[in-house]
């Protein structure tokens, strides 16, 4: 029986002798690559950020006076009566920091590399992150956040960042002003092809826009005074005057992981990839009080921002809220041609308009002293509404017609406040594309006078002053969230809100 | 492995001249003293040894004996009979009921171990293959439903395709897996491979309820285990051929509650003519998907636009109600055939079993088909000291169903339509109002019925889902092993088990396309109606996908293929007349692979043309692959004194690829005793009152490995949309791994008594158990400020306690009086607690409204309710009457698992007739029924009618007069009680409006049955005839409360552990009955 045994042990020897030192050893990953490229980062963070702002704030697109929500759908309460609850608006939260992770771990891995250029763009699209995260949420984790180890960061308050993301700004100039030698990205630089030039002006403009945003009310006073300061420094670096714009080569196709290549506002607001009109385009309808400014003052934007209707073919708004009497869709204006020009249209980050009324307005108020760009804020003003036409597809000599009229808000000698003139205008041009710039000036200003909700069950007679943090929020980092004390979205305001 | 492989087959060369014949072969009949009929099932062994085997469907046994041996024959709930052999070679036993000894009952336990029950320091549990197929169960898990206490097994819907999970005492996971390891013959196998068994092939089950019966599985033991045995031939020399035919109707059991008073009207404005703008009533709107219109009167009205042109013809209906609603008039009955045969043939040294089997089944959804073929062929040779044993298994399920939207797989749409929110299937159904005539619209391409003419302007024809949309899945499963053992010596058996189980599931979903007219799109309404979102193109695109998996069969991951082998050394010997010792050592080593590629695309250029090579644009495409390796080394230690005190320890060790290396080894030991008193101690011995008892207990420590292969290492994804022509972008994944993750542990501690009373005619198994987990493996939600959306830690402890009561009594013995008559029940009671979390983190939110808080029982359903009073009343409005949402925090409204199980049966026999019921209760949880939510959108739930779609005062209502004041509301009314309150308030969106007790009742089996056997023993043939009619949840008993749907179904995947969320996208609860015919050659 022995003989047995040892056969036996034999086997058992054999058995696990067979197997190989790494027959264990199966931690790579075949599925999902563990390394990335900084051009590859750069390219894929560019393209998200590009849809977050022109996939997420429709809104800001209601209560900024531009649209309606379509008579043939179950009304939204969020919306018409502004029952915003944490689960309204989580979509944004989530994206903003997702992108600014992205950003965060290319400017380390550049850091480590010491490639300058691709450090200044990490650092400027950070910031342009963070402003779109304090303008909708106010105070947000900021300096503790992206720590892994971390789970819980501290909020930190929104004009405190406002004045940090102003040094970051100045930092990333300086940073490129000093690359020598360093590495500058090309095709995977989306926005400017790697020209860093340009991504100085975009720096600038979003340095300009932060402070214009804090000098208005009281409680933005003290980061207005540092960041108008800081407008001084790199002044002569300029601003954009003409569209930021990303673009990866959009398409009307889908991506062979099935996403679709649509540009994101198209493909959001207008059309899917069979050509079909997706939800966004059945839903969201003209604002009867945006189609009345444009139509009153014999602007041909009308047109562009909005379809005629199927039955009639006329530009036709509805009121907000009022859903017993509004129109059904065929008898409303979409979204128009304008806005919606194909699959492959640029995604605009900061339109050339936008930042030719910023420093119109900066001007007008002194918080710059002088621009290189635009000699005179009525030079701004109106070179403010000719990029706006431009980019609608409307001639320069249209735009001219336009302002030339004497129309209060609309020519410049015309007009009785020239700030006034210059937000409504500004207001004009944001339409549909800027939704939460327009939302923003607003809540800033209070110009123009936006309608609000006429629905008897609104909460409020006014427009919500803020989104809530989201629920994700809620259930993990409760105890930070908590020192914010109680959020209302009627009555808590942004920190440089009026 | 090959390698190890081929060492088996040059041993198996060596040994098969090595052939001992001192024995000789007896064969014999065992029956029932009481009637004569025979025993299936009943075990043959000679005393002292574990050489044994088990009756045949005819009660036969032939078995090899030394001479001089006696011969001990057991069946449960009949007493031990010993037989000494002598010089017969035909032994004819008939066993006498009820004194049976339960503790000599073998039992399977962990790596097909064979120990009587007296033996095992743990609670088991059994089900015989006649329990187990007693209604014709198509699936295994559905004949284990309330037959074992601690076993819940979960339909979570009932398709053609079925999503069943089967789990042993509640949720020890918080996230990970928490269904039981089942195990055929030895060797596990992937969950996903348990329908393709033919439940006919099934010998036994055995239930290992806790982690510490199977510690000796480790990782893979924390959920306890489903042990099946398969049928071998039997062993009396002459062939048996069994013929089963059963054929059942399977009909709706259970509709939403439905209001049958209103017709159409959805919130149209004044403009459109269908409100009035002064009364504010609704009027009849002919193209509505809701009914928030007038009363049925009888008149005669126009449905939906002219067809075909604006000239066209007008459908024009009576506005009336029909007697049975559209809604059930949808539903077809299914009908389910099962053809079986099996061949058996054996003798003292060879057994062979063949099987096949057919079902064909339609169900309630028209034209869902499932057709199963399986095969089946098993043996065992004995040479001598070296035997081998295999067994294989194919199956091949081809299946034919909808695709809903919600749990569309692989993204695929069932509806074209993309700008109104696609439709599941029932959610369509459930827009049908009561005045429609559904069955005129079964045929899509007839002229009502076509995409173009459809009546209802925001929906689709459900039969265009029904016809167009399709999945039809085709899957092969292979389950294969062989066992070579060699007994050299008395006390020592070795072998060696390979075993490969996988399959291919391979599908083809696909959609049509959708063609409108140019009048279709002009919209007659000016309803923005369906085809007015193609202005576009004049068409809805169809599409195709494509997927091939190689795993278990399933299209689910984890669904992994697996290749085992084990290698074990059985030493076995008695000392001193009293010790008996069993000591196992062994190795095993397993890989699990899953492989899966799809393609698809949803912009087809040609109509009808399903190719993924004639699609517009890019495809999409997608690949991955999966592996995971483990081996361990274990050992268990058995030593059983006199019988009546067993001590067992098990230890096993495992490396597993999942992990980093510094955390790739973990230790499982195990520890249990059992004591039997009315054997130890003699004035306990034949007492009459307490006629046998067993005390246990158990402590075990096993792990849970709940990390996907790679979950160690950080990744990337592809950017949105990319790649842009050559321009590549890869974004961080928001899921952030970690490689010092290590397995969940979980810590067991059980106790239990088994105790049998007047002369065994009454039983009462009794356990507790305390099982605690720690390093619970969860993907928890962080901020996102963090970075990451997920985070995949180990974190905190949850605890799972509970105590399980099974009883089974015999009343009446069918021997001693003309009736027999047994009851049995079972009762599980659960408590789950979170003990802790992350430090400073007090709750975990687990999806589907399902949430983990540390101190109380989990999953818990959270959920968003109204602002209420101090006193709970609801606050409303003081000028709408609405309610309004509370946003500021979410309400606990309980656990969404059951608290208490209980089963019942019971069997009453008379002569040959039969009749055995089994019923069920589950309750103490809450279900969210998302189905209420849609029911009120289409206005088709009795609750919106039953005011009369007056104002009403919102019930127990109360208004704030000043902040922090209340009064009760008398006389506010809902401003409109119509499409206002039931629409546009906030009722609708609240989820405390849903949320239900999660309880009920069924009665899941009644079997009536026939043995025809007395009728037919003089026929040369014929051996045996049985003939059944069965029935399967024939009633549901729900509380008033829940006026939904069947509160078993839940929205949860395979492998997920949230309960107590349902939606459209589960048909209503059906009832199977029928009949059955079995005939033995």
């Amino acid at each position: 029986m022995k003989k047995y045994i040892s056969v036996i042990a034999v086997l058992f020897a054999v058995g696990i002798a067979g197997c190989k030192k790494d027959y264990l050893s199966q931690e790579k990953n075949p599925n999902q690559p563990s390394v990335n490229t900084p051009d590859l980062a750069l390219a894929a963070t560019l393209v998200s950020d590009a849809g977050t702002l022109q996939g997420s704030y429709p809104e800001y697109g209601v209560w900024g006076g531009y649209w309606t929500t379509s008579g043939n759908y179950v009304p939204n309460q969020a919306l018409n009566e502004y029952q915003l609850t944490t689960t309204s608006n989580t979509g944004v939260w989530d994206a903003l920091y997702l992108n600014l992770s992205n950003w965060n771990t290319l400017l380390n891995q550049t850091k480590a590399s010491g490639s300058g250029n691709y450090q200044a763009i990490a650092m400027i699209m950070k910031a342009y992150d963070f402003e779109q995260l304090v303008d909708n949420f106010n105070d947000v984790p900021y300096s503790q956040a992206f720590d892994p180890k971390n789970l819980t960061p501290a909020y930190d308050k929104g004009s405190d960042i406002y004045v940090d993301l102003g040094k970051q700004l100045d930092a990333a100039i300086d940073l490129i002003n000093n690359s020598t030698g360093g590495l500058t990205p090309s095709a995977a630089d989306v926005m400017f092809k790697g020209d860093m030039t340009k991504w100085k002006r975009f720096a600038n403009t979003l340095k300009l826009r932060l402070a214009i945003r804090t000098s208005s009310n009281a409680g933005s006073a003290t980061a207005f005074a540092a960041l108008k300061a800081s407008m001084t420094t790199h002044l002569s670096e300029g601003f954009l005057v003409e569209d930021a714009a990303v673009q990866p080569g959009y398409a009307g196709v889908n991506s062979t992981a099935g996403v679709s290549q649509e540009s994101p506002f198209y493909g959001v607001y207008g059309f899917d990839v069979t050509g079909n009109a997706t939800f966004g385009y059945q839903y969201y309808r003209a604002n009867a009080y945006a189609v009345k400014f444009y139509l009153n003052n014999n602007d041909p934007r009308a047109e562009a921002f909005y379809a005629p209707t199927d039955a009639g073919g006329i530009i036709q708004g509805n009121i907000f809220g009022d859903i017993l009497h509004n129109n059904q869709n065929p008898a409303t204006s979409a979204i128009g041609a304008g806005l919606l020009q194909d699959p492959t249209q640029p995604a605009i980050m900061i339109s050339g308009a936008e930042s030719a009324f910023l420093v119109a307005e900066a001007l007008q108020n002194g918080v710059i002293a002088s621009s290189d760009d635009y000699a005179t804020p009525q030079v701004a003003y109106e070179a403010g509404i000719t990029l706006s036409f431009e980019q609608l597809g409307l001639t320069d000599a249209q735009a001219a017609t336009y302002y030339g009229q004497a129309i209060n808000n609309v020519g410049w000698a015309s007009s009785s406040n020239k700030e006034t003139a210059i937000l409504t205008q500004k207001w004009a041009a944001l339409n549909g594309l800027f939704n939460l710039e327009a939302y923003n000036e607003y809540r800033r200003t209070g110009i123009p006078t936006l309608p609000s909700s006429v629905d008897p069950a609104a909460l409020s007679p006014t427009l919500p002053t803020r989104i809530l943090y989201p629920a994700s929020e809620l259930s993990t980092n409760s105890g930070q969230l908590g020192k914010e004390g109680t959020i209302s979205p009627l009555t808590s305001k942004i920190f440089w809100a009026k | 492995m090959k390698k190890l492989l081929l060492v088996s087959l040059c041993f198996l060369v060596l040994c098969v001249t090595q052939v001992f014949a001192q024995n000789r072969t007896v064969t014999g009949t065992v029956t029932a003293k009481e009637d004569g009929l025979p025993i299936p099932g009943a075990t043959v062994k000679v005393k002292g040894t574990q050489v044994g085997t088990q009756t045949n469907t005819a009660g036969k046994f032939s078995l090899s004996v030394p001479s001089g041996s006696t011969i001990v024959i057991s069946f449960v709930g009949y007493s031990t009979q010993q037989v000494a052999v002598g010089s017969q070679s035909n032994i004819n036993v008939s066993l006498v009921a009820s004194a049976g000894q339960l503790g000599e009952v073998v039992i399977t336990t962990s790596l097909g171990i064979r120990h009587t029950e007296k033996e095992l320091g743990y609670a088991t549990a059994r089900i015989t293959a006649k329990d187990l197929t007693e209604t014709n169960v198509t699936n295994v898990a559905n004949g284990l439903t309330a037959k074992v206490s601690g076993l819940a097994v979960y339909s979570l819907d009932n398709g053609i395709d079925p999503t069943i999970q089967v789990q042993l005492r509640g949720n020890r996971s918080l996230e990970g897996n928490n269904n039981a390891l089942i195990v055929v013959d030895g060797v596990p196998i992937p969950g996903g491979s348990l329908s393709a068994i033919n439940p006919n092939d099934i010998a036994d089950i055995s239930i290992l309820k806790g982690a510490g019966s199977a510690a000796l599985y480790g990782s893979e033991a924390s959920n306890g285990a489903i042990l099946i045995t398969t049928k071998r031939g039997a062993s009396d020399g002459k062939p048996t051929i069994t013929y089963g035919n059963s054929l059942q109707l399977e009909k709706v059991s259970f509709y939403p509650k439905l209001q049958t008073t209103y017709g159409p009207y959805g919130g149209e404005p004044v403009s459109t003519g269908y409100l009035d703008a002064i009364t504010n009533y609704s009027k009849y709107t002919p193209y509505e998907n809701q009914e928030y219109g007038p009363a049925y009167d009888g008149s005669i009205v126009p449905l939906g636009a002219p067809l075909d042109s604006a000239n066209g013809t007008q459908l024009m209906v009576p506005y009336k109600a029909y007697p049975v609603s559209p809604i059930k008039a949808f539903f077809n009955t299914g009908v389910t055939e099962q053809n079986d045969i099996s061949i058996q043939q054996g003798d003292a040294n060879n057994s062979f079993f063949f099987s096949a089997q057919n079902v064909y089944r339609t169900t309630v959804a028209p034209q869902d088909k499932y057709w199963k073929n399986s095969f089946s062929a098993r043996g065992k040779r004995t040479f001598g000291i070296f035997s081998i044993d295999y067994s294989v298994g194919y199956s091949k399920i081809n299946l034919s169903t909808y695709i809903n939207n919600s749990t569309a797989s692989f993204g695929i749409p069932g509806s074209f339509v993309t700008n109104a929110g696609a439709n599941d299937l029932y959610s369509s159904v459930l827009q049908l109002p009561a005045f429609l005539n559904i069955k005129a619209y079964e045929d899509p391409t007839s002229r009502i019925a076509n995409v173009n003419n459809y009546y209802d302007a925001y929906a689709i024809n459900p039969y265009w889902i029904i016809n167009n949309s399709r999945r039809n899945a085709q899957r092969d499963v292979l389950l294969s092993t062989v066992n070579f053992k060699l007994s050299p010596t008395k006390w020592l058996d070795a072998s060696y088990r390979i075993s490969d189980n996988f399959g291919i599931d391979q599908e083809k979903l696909t959609r049509a396309e959708a063609d409108f007219t140019p009048y279709a799109i002009n919209d007659y309404y000016q309803a923005s109606n369906v085809p007015s979102g193609f202005k576009a193109t004049g068409k809805a695109p169809g599409a195709v996908y494509d997927y091939y998996q190689y795993g278990d069969g399933s299209s689910s991951f984890p669904g992994y293929a697996r290749l085992q082998g084990d290698a074990i050394l059985d030493f076995h010997h008695t000392f001193a007349k009293d010790f008996k010792v069993n000591v196992i050592v062994g190795n095993s080593i397993w890989q699990e692979r899953q492989k899966a590629i799809f393609t698809g695309s949803n912009n087809l250029l040609i109509n009808g043309f399903y190719n993924i090579n004639s699609a517009a644009g890019t495809v999409t495409t997608a690949e991955a692959e999966y592996l995971i390796r483990q081996i361990s080394y274990f050992g268990d230690a058995n030593v059983s004194y006199k019988g009546w005190l067993t001590l067992d320890g098990t230890f096993r060790n495992e490396q597993d690829s999942r992990l980093a290396k510094a955390n790739r080894s973990f230790n499982y030991p195990s520890g249990r005793i059992s004591f039997i008193p009315t054997d130890a101690i003699p004035g306990l011995k034949d007492n009459k009152i307490l006629s046998y008892a067993k005390l246990y207990g158990s402590l075990s420590r096993v792990g849970n490995i709940d990390i996907d292969p790679y979950q160690i290492n950080n990744v990337y994804n592809v950017g949105p949309g990319f790649p842009f022509g050559s321009l590549g972008g890869y974004s961080l994944s928001p899921e952030q791994y970690s490689p010092t993750l290590k397995p969940e542990l979980t810590t067991e501690f059980e106790v239990g008594a088994e105790l049998q009373f007047l002369n065994s005619r009454i039983s009462l198994n009794t356990t507790y158990y305390d099982q605690k987990d720690r390093n619970q493996t969860v993907p928890i939600s962080i901020s996102t400020a963090t970075g990451y959306t997920q985070s995949l830690t180990n974190i905190g402890e949850t605890e799972s306690k509970g105590y399980e009561f099974q009883l089974t009594g015999q009343i009446l013995t069918q021997a001693q009086n003309k009736f027999g008559w047994t009851v049995g029940g079972n009762l599980s009671i659960n408590d789950s607690k979170v003990i802790s979390l992350l430090p400073g983190v007090n709750e975990l939110s687990l999806g589907q409204r399902n949430y983990a808080i540390v101190g109380q029982p989990f999953p818990l359903l959270k959920g968003t309710d109204f602002v209420r009073d101090g006193q709970g009343h609801v606050v409303v409005d003081p000028v709408t009457g609405y309610p309004s949402t509370d946003n500021t925090k979410l309400t606990n409204f309980g656990r969404t698992t059951p608290k208490y199980n209980l089963g019942l049966n019971t069997t009453v026999s008379y002569k040959f007739v039969q009749l055995t019921a089994v019923a069920e209760y589950r309750g103490g949880n809450v279900i969210y029924n998302g189905i209420g939510s849609t029911l009120t959108f289409t206005g088709a739930t009795y609750l919106s009618a039953a005011a009369g779609r007056q104002a009403f005062v919102y019930p127990n209502s109360v208004i704030q007069t000043s902040p922090g004041v209340y009064v009760k509301n008398t006389n506010v009314n809902v401003q409109n009680g119509n499409y206002g309150f039931w629409q546009t308030s906030a009722f609708t969106s609240t989820n405390s409006a849903f949320v239900t007790s999660g309880a009920f009742w069924k009665l899941r089996e009644v079997d009536l049955a026939f043995n025809l056997n007395q009728f037919v023993k003089n026929n040369k043939y014929i051996k045996g005839l049985t003939f059944a009619l069965t029935g399967r949840n024939l009633f549901m008993w729900l509380p008033k409360s829940n006026l939904y749907t069947d509160p078993e179904f839940s929205d949860a995947t395979a492998n997920s552990n949230t309960r107590g969320t349902n939606s459209a996208a589960q048909l209503p609860g059906t009832r199977v009955f029928g009949g059955d015919l079995k005939v033995t050659f």
